[in-house]
């Protein structure tokens, strides 16, 4: 089965480039130039994955994720400039799903693309409990963190935060959504928290904690919890 | 400036009186006292005595009833026939009309002396008045101390009310909220004209006050009102000239100072500007001249060239596109820090974090490892933007592992209230000219025609000063280069609620 994208994009050039890389990769593209045009294209028939350029013509897009939201699970992927810094993260609270920083590579797009789906597949079946990544493995179900076989004793609030963490393993998760899950809707403002708390995860996890493998910053925006 | 009001000065009516009835009593007693050794012209020259001491300290009317009151109690006291009012010889009454006329004449010339002195005194502490106000307005550097100034002054030298309002940008006067209308329109009047107003002035005679313009036709720069005013007062009224021609040219030289330095730096900007954009459109040539030549030799001549060949053409342009987007991500970076004033979006950083995404980057650029990181546990949170200290820790990576070959020190440390990051390399150092330029936009450590990221220093240093912290620079010995990065800390740190669970 092949594969759909939508590619919301207003610069011709890119656009185009986009679309020769994914078909080259076996995907079926569609595009779009404004956030209306694939608003319609989306009530017609619904693809596997969204590229969502910000800073279109006639919005911001916020509108156009919650809409998909609404109705989809599918993934969408926000393509931004350096300074919509803003605009990305309150893109990815709305409930996009991962985000890619003009001017990217190829590579780089066909990676974000290749993770939003897997847990697509997985958000409809399972979810996801087990996370393995060289000599790390965490068990949601059964509250275990091992590194080579060793066990690691977390916090509750450590283990909450890295179970968030591990339920997005690969993308991107903000601030608000890490502290709105884990401390909940009051601490919203309070990223201090997750400073420390990361700081502790990283200390009992990583071996090199000023050069993280697993618990990866997103300068300004979240974090990641390393999937490849 | 608390010396008493520099007006004239009143005595209290009464105490004339009690003088006079002191004197006289003395000089009864002493008589008195004197009665069996001396003669009646020693006791007269006694009460001559008293009157001439009363005319030197009183007015005319007490030194003339003090005259009269010693003739009359001389008479009583002591001519003969003695406690009788009556004169026994013609000659006592020639006594008596003399010390009536001598009292009257001495109380007139004391009276002028004593003006005279009180005026002199006067004159002496007004004019050290206008001494200490210029020395005071001499050190003076916004309008607003002007006219606190300028209102203490008024009130010292006048017994009041007085007032005073300056022009905002040389328009409209600023009033106090609680002025009367009057003066108002009295301060707009004198404004207009640009003369004072008043008593004595020939302008407005009948106004109860002196309304002074600052400044001269064309600078009048504030009015201020002096009460009360005289007519014949006319040395006050010069004083309250003088104390406004003070506050005028204090005015005038802020306003001038003010308009020269905007036009200095005005010019400086847009001599800033034009060398800024010369330094931009170089460092953006460099690298696109780069790209279009190698993709115009892909396109025309890739069947002649072998695959490592084209391989190498498309590495350079890949890497040359990325410096060109880093170059137009410092340059934005850099107008948006150095022009308007915008807000930093400052949050409690980990500089752990930071550095550990910042090392993720450029690891990409640094296979064989050179940057050693040195990051100690538990540093205190900085409140800052994230994305601009991270620009700024990676600008100064890459600068090291384009000019340097060895090893590469990123360490982070606390010290005396401030989070330091330094990057070492053991590249060539910047020579001592070049140290203090390299920080500016428009000049580049190397002027050989090597391209470095030309306002990558710029931008550092923009971002450490919009943090309120410091980029210096310090040669290494042996060689190299030593940038320091350092941050002020917060005393309070966030998160002391969170105890029980952190370690």
């Amino acid at each position: 089965m092949t594969l759909r994208v939508l590619v919301v994009e207003d610069d011709r050039e890119i656009r185009a480039l986009m679309q020769s890389s994914l078909s080259v990769e076996g995907f079926e593209v569609q595009t779009a130039v404004s956030l209306s045009e694939a608003s319609a294209l989306l009530r017609h028939s619904p693809p596997d994955v969204i590229v969502l350029d910000l800073g279109l013509p006639d919005g911001d897009g916020v509108q156009l994720v919650r809409e998909v939201r609404s109705r989809h699970s599918l993934p969408i992927i926000v393509v931004s400039a350096r300074h919509q810094e803003a605009q990305k993260i309150q893109l990815l609270d709305a409930g996009a799903d991962d985000y890619l920083t003009k001017p990217f590579s190829v590579g780089e797009l066909l990676a974000r693309i290749r993770v939003a789906l897997r847990h697509r597949g997985t958000a409809l079946a399972a979810a996801v409990t087990v996370h393995e990544l060289d000599d790390l493995r965490i068990d949601l179900a059964a509250h275990s963190v091992l590194r080579s076989g060793e066990v690691l004793h977390l916090t509750p609030t450590e283990f909450k935060l890295l179970a968030r963490l591990v339920r997005s393993a690969g993308r991107v998760v903000t601030h608000r959504q890490l502290l709105l899950d884990v401390w909940g809707p009051e601490f919203t403002e309070h990223t201090h928290y997750l400073r420390l708390y990361m700081a502790q995860l990283r200390a009992k996890i990583e071996r090199d904690p000023a050069e993280p493998r697993h618990l990866l910053t997103e300068t300004g925006v979240g974090y990641r919890l390393a999937a490849v | 400036m608390n010396s008493p009001a520099l007006s004239a000065s009143k005595r209290q009516p009464a105490r004339g009186w009690v003088i006079v009835a002191l004197l006289l009593t003395a000089a009864t007693a002493c008589s008195f006292l004197l009665d069996r050794y001396v003669s009646l012209t020693s006791q007269a020259m006694i009460y001559v005595l008293a009157v001439v001491i009363a005319s030197y300290k009183l007015d005319w009317i007490e030194s003339a009833v003090c005259a009269v009151a010693a003739v009359t109690a001389l008479n009583f006291f002591f001519v003969p026939p003695r406690w009788t009012f009556e004169v026994e010889n013609q000659e006592h009454f020639i006594a008596l009309g003399t010390m009536l006329v001598l009292a009257l004449v001495i109380s007139h010339l004391a009276k002028g002396v004593r003006r005279e002195t009180e005026l002199a005194h006067l004159n002496e502490r007004r004019a050290r008045q206008l001494q200490a106000l210029a020395t005071d307005l001499s050190n003076v550097n916004s309008p607003a101390d002007i006219e606190a100034l300028g209102h203490k002054a008024l009130d010292a030298a006048f017994a009041g009310p007085c007032s005073l309002a300056l022009t905002q940008d040389g328009r409209e006067l600023d009033f106090a909220a609680d002025l009367d209308a009057a003066v108002r329109d009295g301060m707009r009047c004198c404004m207009r004209e640009a003369a004072v107003l008043g008593p004595g002035t020939g302008r407005w005679p009948g106004l109860l006050a002196w309304y002074l313009p600052l400044g001269e036709r064309g600078h009048v720069t504030g009015a201020a009102c002096v009460r009360p005013a005289l007519a014949a007062d006319e040395a006050g009224r010069e004083h309250a000239q003088a104390l406004c021609a003070l506050l005028a040219q204090a005015l005038w030289r802020l306003r001038v100072t003010a308009s020269m330095l905007a036009a200095q730096s005005e010019a400086q900007r847009q001599q800033l500007q034009s060398t800024f954009l010369a330094a931009i459109s170089h460092d953006l040539r460099t690298p696109l001249a780069a790209i279009v030549g190698a993709a115009s030799s892909l396109q025309t001549q890739r069947d002649k060239r072998g695959e490592p060949e084209q391989d190498r053409l498309l590495g350079s342009i890949v890497s040359e596109a990325s410096y060109l987007s880093t170059v137009t991500e410092n340059t934005l970076q850099l107008v948006q820090l150095t022009g308007a004033a915008q807000a930093l979006k400052r949050d409690w950083e980990s500089m752990e974090e930071i550095v550990g995404a910042v090392l993720a980057r450029v690891r990409q650029r640094d296979a064989q490892r050179r940057i050693k990181s040195n990051v100690p546990e538990h540093l205190p949170l900085v409140k800052a933007d994230p994305v601009l200290l991270a620009q700024l820790i990676s600008n100064l990576l890459d600068n090291a592992l384009q000019y340097s070959d060895g090893a590469i020190d990123l360490s982070v440390s606390v010290e005396a209230q401030e989070l330091l990051v330094s990057v070492k390399d053991r590249g060539p150092g910047i020579p001592e000219a070049e140290q203090k330029v390299i920080f500016e936009a428009y000049t580049r450590g190397d002027q050989s025609g090597q391209r470095g990221a030309g306002l990558g220093l710029a931008l550092c240093r923009a971002i450490a000063l919009a943090h309120g912290g410091r980029l210096t620079l310090r040669p290494r010995r042996g060689g190299g280069s030593n940038f320091v990065l350092a941050l002020p800390l917060d005393a309070q740190q966030p998160g002391q609620e969170l105890n029980q669970e952190l370690p």
